[in-house]
């Protein structure tokens, strides 16, 4: 469903992404693993249209959509949860989850039904529905993100670092989360540091180093792969 | 006591027109992240539509403030597309230069198509009102009630419809709005479209109190420079109560202390809050 091919990605001259070439099949959760430093997020934002790539060619279901704008790449099913979230601190949380559906605006039904399940989904923003999303812990902010996100009723969703700086029980239910999305039908790229937990829920795995694709496979054998083990998960 | 009375009569004239100066102001703000000096002229174009759809054309005052709307709106878009939009990836002092440059531009275009006279739109309603013993001329009264009614139909706009929230959502978090999907182009045309209509309107409320000349523009523009600052920039209810703050203060001082000096008092409460409370009034921690 998403492919690139080649894709370089430059702030000024500093190349933070060299050649990226990467494909992702409809339905997989597909992890991303990379220190800090190693291109993640100039990845997720290139795929998402915040950079233009340098060089390098991104299609979705065929379809070139190299340098299109954000918005574009929202309205054809590919929408990111951003690291460190970028809610709209002063908008309530029913705000952030509606504008989270902006591009189904017009389906107002659709966006209804999408919203009740986000709020069965994550009960607790239920009741914090009326208070701004800046008010809320980092666990409950980063519940509002993931909402808002499925707002958009992605095809591919993209989730960066969504584990950043959340206790660990939170950071489980987070994962337990994502695999349900999963299930229900939806694409995921996952960039993670917590390369174990990401790992055990994933169906394959890249690794980039310095902006490169060093490594890839499916969850044994990373699991398995002396280098990955080493460098990620500390064992 | 009428006679203070009186005066927050006229501070609230003043602080309407000045609020929704502001009010533009600080929305194009949110979205360019630094201030548009050319608003002001803004202001000015608005009030020469508006004398000349009365004085050349031959019609109602009503149309003159509407047509004097369209035409500001479409003037604001214009100066978004043309130069901030070619900017938008250049350092901010650039904003700033080519914001003076329109500044400068539409005053000169003005003055060399209709000259530097000052000029005086009259008001349809030459009635003064008796309120419980206080004078108020209808004029004042329209702006007041014209004015209000404005700032609530922005408000209702921004809280209540999904467009009105995407300009706020690109004020709150520029990211997070491409990420939802909303296309910057959109909301910043619509953002200068709203502030040069508001601008317009107030320049067209205000003007058969006062007068209409190529530099009229500026003390409004510096005083809802204030008024933003005071407020808090890039805050919808800071800039109305900025404005009614600047307004009063500037009715009561120039009043009760000295009328040369009332355009100064903004001025002077500006160094007073500041340096009190120096993110401005309605700044909250969340931003
Ligand atoms: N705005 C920027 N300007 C210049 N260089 C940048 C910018 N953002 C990132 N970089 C550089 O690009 C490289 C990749 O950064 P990126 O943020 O993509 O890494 P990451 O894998 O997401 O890291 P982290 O795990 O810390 O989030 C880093 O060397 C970083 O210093
Ligand atoms: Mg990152």
């Amino acid at each position: 469903m998403l492919k690139l091919e080649g894709v370089d990605a430059k702030y000024d001259s500093f190349k933070a992404l060299d050649g990226v070439s990467l494909e992702i099949d409809a339905g997989e959760l597909v992890v991303l693993l990379g220190a800090n430093g190693a291109g993640k997020t100039t990845l997720f934002n290139t795929i998402s249209g915040l950079m233009k790539p340098a060089a390098g060619r991104i299609t979705i279901d065929g379809k070139d959509v190299t340098g299109r704008k954000p918005s574009a790449l929202v309205q054809a099913g590919v929408v990111q949860c951003p690291e460190g979230r970028k809610l709209f601190p002063g908008m309530s949380v029913l705000k952030n989850l509606r504008l989270g559906g902006y591009v189904h605006r017009r389906d107002r039904a659709g966006m209804n039904r999408t919203l009740e399940h986000i709020l069965a989904m994550f009960p607790i923003l239920e009741e914090k529905k009326d208070q701004p999303a800046g008010s809320l812990s980092g666990g409950q902010q980063q519940m509002v993100a993931v909402g808002r996100a499925l707002m958009g009723r992605p095809k591919l969703l993209m989730l960066d670092e969504p584990s950043l700086g959340l206790a660990p029980l939170v950071v489980k239910q987070v994962f337990e989360t994502v695999q349900s999305i999963n299930a229900e039908g939806t694409t995921v790229l996952l960039a993670e540091q917590n390369a174990y937990a990401a790992l055990k829920i994933a169906n394959r795995a890249y690794v980039i180093e310095n902006g490169k694709l060093v490594m890839q496979g499916d969850r044994e054998e990373m699991l398995g792969n002396e280098a990955v083990r080493k460098a990620y998960i500390g064992a | 006591m009428d006679l203070f009375l009186q005066q927050v009569l006229n501070g609230l004239t003043l602080g309407s027109i000045y609020g929704l100066v502001a009010l533009g102001l600080t929305l194009v703000y949110g979205i360019l992240h630094v201030p548009n000096f050319a608003h002001g002229a803004l202001y000015m174009v608005g009030a020469y539509v508006c004398y000349f759809t009365m004085s050349d054309l031959g019609l109602n005052y009503w149309v003159a403030i509407a047509a004097a709307a369209v035409v500001v709106a479409a003037l604001s878009v214009i100066c978004e597309r043309l130069v901030f939009h070619p900017l938008r990836h250049a350092p901010p002092i650039h904003d700033k230069i080519a914001a003076i440059g329109i500044l400068l531009f539409l005053e000169a275009v003005v003055q060399m198509y209709w000259g530097a006279d000052f000029r005086r739109i009259a008001s349809p309603y030459n009635q003064i009102l008796d309120i419980g013993g206080l004078t108020l001329p209808a004029q004042r009264l329209l702006i007041i009630v014209g004015a209000f009614s404005l700032m609530g139909a922005l408000h209702l706009y921004l809280k209540k419809t999904m467009t009105g929230a995407t300009i706020v959502a690109m004020a709150q978090n520029r990211e997070g709005a491409f990420l939802v999907g909303i296309d910057a182009n959109r909301v910043a045309m619509m953002t200068f479209a709203i502030a040069g209509a508001l601008a317009a309107v107030a320049a067209g409320l205000f003007a058969p109190i006062n007068l209409v000349y190529p530099a009229m523009g500026h003390l409004v523009l510096l005083k809802a420079f204030v008024i933003i600052i005071l407020g808090g920039m890039g805050s919808i209810p800071g800039a109305i109560i900025g404005g009614l703050i600047i307004g009063f203060s500037e009715a009561l001082g120039g009043f009760y202390l000295s009328s040369t000096y009332k355009d100064v008092i903004a001025f002077v409460l500006l160094v007073v809050i500041l340096s009190i409370k120096p993110t401005g009034l309605f700044t909250k921690g969340v931003r």
